[in-house]
């Protein structure tokens, strides 16, 4: 094939792809605008004629409270999981290069199980974890449902970190074992710094999964103080009818966040991606 | 400064079906403060060695005691590494990337009980020694490659370490800077009396800085010595080829002498096997047009000249024995060229031939 029709094809694809991506938020975006009316009587397509703030004002006095909420135990969760994960991965790295046969079998075996907690659903753990939280007195805490998250995102931040952190050179770590640094000099002063763009890949995906984690805070959560973002959004669908222009400003309102993060620290998440594939080079 | 002393050093790394033997019984002793090379082809176990001085690896068999202390033992590691005093120059080199060189070479002694001023002090003056005093803000990756090295040597040597370890740190270096990295090494090492280990696979490594030479192949100690008389008396014509340029000769013994086509080369005393291999050093050759009357030289036949090159201000010649084996071939070096096809007398230096059997 001719390279000009190749890439042509190329850019006809990302296009299509792209456009099924944007439809639904081009329809999120520019419904939340309607007014009650207009969002019943108009194609969900059709931009809005005159412009309406009032969905998106009632919704945001009804959702500043969840987004708080979210933004409280979201932030602290992610930043706890990636770096309590990073050390994790930091930690059977080095059992995977001791001299014990012994110790690197068990650092895989362990490392495996890891994986495989990741792959566990929610829902599956949804009762023991409910009755663990409320043994220990954080039922309708925020404390709760960060513990709760962090039993499944710190494996996820070990499993994710412990790809970037093999890519670090491992004469690096030698030379800073025979320059007698300790582990965790080593991990913060060098595996830290190294990885950092994985790091921050890291953070963002744990950070968008835990803000869009529904189940944990809907059985964590009893009283509507405390709800979390994606619980209070979905209270807009469903119930006794459905007011479409606040679902999608709620759904706009909701997603804002993971958004802006995406956004300023995208460049980072590709960084930490491009890392992996070049040999340590994210620096 | 550190003795270094290694007992029947064995390591076997797993492979799938079954394992590599990466060094065979080595034995060794290196003296508190001497300089010491070992040289050896690309995957004769070099870099393993200095790994499992440096307590990087654990021998599989055998002992390692620095002075008299055992450091590592089958297949246990008694002493860790970060407890060995040891400095290291890596291969790769090895420095962290994300830290200036100053920090790069601070790294060490943030690990003691320093002040600040002491660290600074410290790292001023090695990098005045080395003379990377006006790169020292900078990052390795904008570092030329022979300040990277000296950067990497600072790190290794701040520290006061007992032993020294060198895993060809010239290898990255392009040929002009070598030689002044080399006698700085060796400049630097006498000054503080550190014991020096160097790993390389160029002979020039050895020359300008060891003091002795042990000379591994395929995991295997086959020659320690003082590089001159591992040069001059190699144990076979590996390791002489290994050391230093050699012709090799194929050729079949008689009575009168090793024969190559119409070339004699005089024998000093009776071998079992028929066909040896005749090694001469290029040295030790000479071509000309005239007999020369000097007993020193000895006329082994005639040759015809199939190269001309020129390296390093010299003209190199390879000749073949006029007849017989046209495959063979011998060269030196001259200062003046010679015509290719021309017949020429081949001499070489009594006493020089060195006969391997096969
Ligand atoms: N970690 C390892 N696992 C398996 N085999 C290894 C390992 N390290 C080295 N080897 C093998 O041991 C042998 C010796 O390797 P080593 O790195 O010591 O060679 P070297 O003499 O330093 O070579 P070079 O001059 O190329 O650096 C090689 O056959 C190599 O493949
Ligand atoms: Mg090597």
């Amino acid at each position: 094939m001719r390279p000009v029709i190749r890439a042509t094809l190329h850019y006809l694809a990302l296009v299509v792809i792209s456009a099924i991506w944007l439809i639904p938020v081009y329809a999120m975006l520019i419904n939340g605008f309607k007014s009650n009316l207009a969002v019943l009587s108009t194609p969900v397509l059709v931009p809005p004629t005159s412009f309406s703030l009032s969905a998106y004002h009632i919704v945001f006095n009804a959702l500043e409270r969840p987004l708080l909420n979210s933004l409280i135990v979201v932030i602290p969760t992610a930043l706890i999981s990636t770096f309590l994960g990073a050390m994790g991965a930091y930690f059977f790295y080095t059992l995977t290069y001791s001299f014990s046969k012994f110790l690197s079998s068990l650092s895989d075996f362990l490392f495996s199980l890891i994986t495989l907690a990741t792959f566990i659903p929610y829902q599956a753990t949804l009762i023991p974890l409910t009755r663990l939280v409320v043994s220990m007195g954080l039922l309708d805490n925020y404390l709760g449902i960060m513990f709760a998250m962090l039993i499944f995102y710190i494996p996820t931040g070990a499993l994710l970190m412990s790809m970037f952190i093999s890519v670090v050179p491992r004469s690096i770590i030698e030379a800073a074992k025979l320059d007698g640094a300790g582990d965790l000099k080593i991990f913060m002063k060098l595996i830290l710094p190294l990885s950092l763009p994985g790091f921050i890949s890291t953070l963002i995906f744990i950070i968008i999964e835990a803000w869009n984690n529904f189940f944990i805070p809907l059985v964590l959560v009893t009283t509507p103080g405390m709800r979390l973002i994606p619980v209070a959004v979905e209270s807009y669908t469903g119930g006794y009818g459905t007011i479409y222009n606040e679902t999608f400003a709620a759904a706009v309102i909701a997603s804002i966040i993971p958004l802006a993060i995406f956004i300023f620290l995208g460049r980072y998440f590709i960084r930490g991606l491009i890392a992996l594939g070049g040999g340590g080079k994210g620096v | 400064m550190v003795k270094i002393i290694a007992k029947n050093i064995s390591k076997y790394f797993k492979k799938r079906n079954g394992y590599v033997i990466a060094l065979d019984d080595v034995s060794l002793t290196v003296e508190s403060g001497a300089r010491f090379g070992i040289l050896g082809p690309s995957g004769a176990g070099k870099t393993t060695f200095m790994r499992i001085i440096a307590g990087l690896e654990v021998p599989t068999k055998g002992e390692l005691y620095f002075d008299d202390k055992l450091v590592a033992s089958n297949n246990k590691i008694i002493v860790p590494p970060e407890d060995r005093k040891i400095g290291m120059v890596f291969q790769t080199w090895a420095l962290y990337p994300n830290l200036t060189a100053f920090d790069n070479i601070a790294f060490p002694l943030t690990n003691m009980k320093l002040s600040k001023e002491e660290i600074r002090k410290r790292v001023e003056e090695i990098a005045k020694i080395l003379d990377i005093g006006h790169v020292l803000d900078h990052y390795p990756r904008e570092l030329s490659g022979g300040q990277q090295q000296r950067v990497a040597l600072a790190r290794a040597l701040v520290k006061n370490p007992s032993l020294l370890l060198l895993d060809e740190p010239f290898s990255n270096l392009d040929a002009r800077m070598r030689d002044s990295a080399r006698a700085l090494v060796k400049d630097v090492q006498e000054k503080l009396g550190v014991t020096l280990i160097i790993v390389s696979h160029d002979p020039a490594d050895i020359f300008s800085i060891a003091d002795n030479v042990g000379v591994l192949v395929k995991g295997k100690l086959v020659q320690v010595g003082r590089p001159e008389d591992v040069y001059n008396n190699p144990v076979t014509i590996e390791v002489a080829n290994l050391i230093g340029e050699i012709n090799e000769l194929e050729g079949k013994v008689t009575k009168e002498g090793v024969i190559v086509g119409n070339l004699k080369f005089p024998l000093d005393k009776s071998y079992k096997s028929e066909r040896v291999i005749v090694g001469i050093r290029p040295e030790d050759v000479k071509f000309t047009k005239d007999l020369i009357n000097d007993e020193n030289w000895i006329l082994v036949g005639k040759g015809v000249v199939k190269v001309i090159g020129y390296q390093g201000g010299m003209f190199r010649i390879t000749v073949t024995p006029l007849e017989g084996s046209e495959d063979e071939e011998i060269v030196t070096y001259m200062d003046h060229p010679l015509k290719r096809k021309e017949e020429v007398l081949i001499y070489v230096k009594k006493g020089s031939v060195k006969i391997f059997e096969t």
